[in-house]
């Protein structure tokens, strides 16, 4: 079912959502050694999918990320459950995420420019 | 079988954490090789990663398990140590440097390999990448 969405609308809230999600991993890796600190991350795609599905058409204004804590790492015995490994490996994932979206807005700019230069 | 092309990712991270926790596991054992005591009046006893995996998923490697060596304790003759019995033998933790030191090894080539995967297949997203300039 198509959606009268502006694509750049739903890039720029894509972006957005993972320009937060960065920012939580860094909060995650400077957090540790923390005692007692768990994780957290960024709720999106789901919240995307969802507004998608909706038969009317969605303000993507309203599409709210959701910062939540997911438990499900390991706790370690100072309460901490941050895993190097898996925020690393979260900022691989959200790097290449962010690549496509910027990769799709060009593209879209490109054509837009191509469309220009037709007379 | 959910398809999901950042799945490699996730399947080198639990390769990474498994080994990262296997190293945990190895150094235990090297800080405790001389440990005649553990509190029960036992002496430290060698313990060793399990590792599982579910072949139908294909979700990586599980290091939920870790299993105790029951090799027996050697014994040395130490007659002044307060742990020794009435013939004066000590019994010592099963461990042995030598092999502990080479699954050091082993574990950390594994988390070597794992980082390999993850940064080739990271490679292999951005050529895709590349066919959207």
């Amino acid at each position: 079912m198509s959606k009268v969405n502006d694509i750049f609308d739903v890039i720029e809230v894509g972006i957005r959502a993972e320009s937060l999600r960065q920012q939580t991993i860094a909060n995650n890796v400077a957090n540790l050694q923390t005692p007692g600190y768990h994780r957290v991350d960024v709720k999106f795609q789901d919240v995307l999918a969802k507004a998608m599905e909706s038969s009317e058409p969605v303000d993507l204004d309203n599409v709210e990320t959701e910062v939540y804590c997911p438990n499900e790492t390991q706790v370690k015995s100072n309460g901490n459950d941050v895993s190097l490994e898996t925020e690393v490996g979260q900022m691989v994932k959200n790097n290449l995420r962010h690549k496509t979206y910027v990769r799709l807005l060009q593209k879209k700019y490109q054509q837009i420019e191509l469309a220009m230069n037709i007379k | 079988m959910e398809i999901n092309s950042l799945n490699p990712i996730d399947i080198s991270l639990s390769g990474l954490q498994a080994q990262s926790k296997n190293i945990e596991i190895i150094s235990s054992n090297v800080a405790n090789a001389q440990s005649t005591n553990n509190g029960n009046g036992q002496p430290y006893r060698r313990i060793e990663a399990e590792m599982t995996t579910n072949t139908e998923n294909m979700d990586g490697v599980n290091l939920d398990n870790i299993i105790e060596d029951m090799s027996e304790f050697p014994t040395i003759f130490k007659p002044g140590h307060p742990s020794a019995d009435e013939r004066g033998y000590v019994k010592v933790p099963n461990v042995t440097l030598p092999t502990e030191m080479m699954n050091l090894n082993i574990a950390a080539r594994a988390y070597q390999a794992n980082t390999a995967v993850l940064k080739r297949y990271q490679q292999m997203v951005e050529t895709t990448l590349e066919l959207l300039r």
